[in-house]
């Protein structure tokens, strides 16, 4: 059992803008090619693995972006109880994938922390410090990105309109935070 | 700054990307056999075209997937993109 603690632990709210660090919350990187890998995970999870790019599938427990043509990023929808480090979803994917061979599962939950952004002006906020596009990715529910912001590697996702969920690496979630605060001031 | 075309992701702008050097070397099938010189010319040697030049490059911060690309060095422009294994569009 791994104790779990919170990279950031704070929530700042802004005019039109919220930031939160929302933990902890099960995430894993699930790899893998053939047929019978994505049938597989779908039938474990009860939803189908996005096979488009750049989009996201969701189901009653969790929610699956697609990273790229062989990698997909799973994480719950609902926050784990603190003490608890075990996931039955975890398990049963290890049974069912890595053990036969057909994909590689991997606990990344320690690794990403997840920040959920919430209001009107959280793509006025990107756009201080990505090259990404948001034009059409705002418009679209659902939709997934891997790009950089402030030179720093995050996944962002469309949950719903103005609301996203980015995904930092823990050594850096910090500084993005830091980041964030600061050009928050000036939208 | 100029726009790649991902053949995974899309058109993305061109931080997010790696550049891997020059495209379809083949590695010698007898690399024991080679005399230094061409063991030399494998490793190190490359073109370096002015011009229409094909690369390798890495989508480093999305899916880190490796693609082919046409591009002309002298003015960046990109003539094609193709996934590894694909034979080039345009000789």
């Amino acid at each position: 059992m791994l104790k779990y603690t919170t990279s950031i632990n704070d929530t700042k709210i802004f005019d039109n803008l919220k930031i939160f660090e929302t933990s902890p919350i099960m995430k894993l990187i699930v790899r893998g090619k053939s047929r019978e890998f994505i049938s597989s995970v779908g039938k474990s999870l009860n939803i189908l693995l996005p096979n488009e790019p750049n989009t996201s599938s969701s189901g009653a427990n969790v929610t699956a972006l697609w990273l790229s043509p062989d990698e997909w990023i799973i994480y719950a929808n609902e926050i784990n109880s603190d003490d608890s480090n075990s996931y039955i979803i975890e398990s049963e994917l290890i049974n069912k994938i890595s053990n036969t061979g057909l994909g590689a599962i991997t606990d990344v939950t320690d690794q990403f922390v997840m920040l959920n952004l919430t209001g009107e002006k959280i793509y006025d906020l990107f756009m201080k410090g990505s090259p990404f596009n948001f034009n059409e990715f705002k418009k679209k529910k659902g939709a997934v990105t891997q790009t950089i912001i402030n030179k720093i590697d995050v996944i962002i996702h469309n949950k719903n309109d103005a609301e996203v969920n980015l995904f930092v690496r823990r050594s850096f979630s910090n500084h993005l935070w830091s980041w964030l605060n600061d050009s928050a001031r000036f939208i | 700054m100029f726009i790649i075309n991902c053949p995974y992701c899309g058109e993305r702008e061109q931080s997010e990307f790696k550049a891997g050097g020059e495209a379809h070397i083949v590695r010698p099938k007898q690399p024991t056999e080679l005399s230094d010189d061409e063991w030399a010319e494998y490793l190190f040697m490359r073109k370096n075209i002015k011009g229409i030049q094909l690369e390798r490059w890495v989508h480093i911060h999305g899916c880190r997937k490796w693609f082919n690309m046409v591009r002309d060095t002298s003015n960046d422009q990109i003539h094609a993109v193709y996934k590894m294994g694909e034979k080039p569009p345009i000789k």
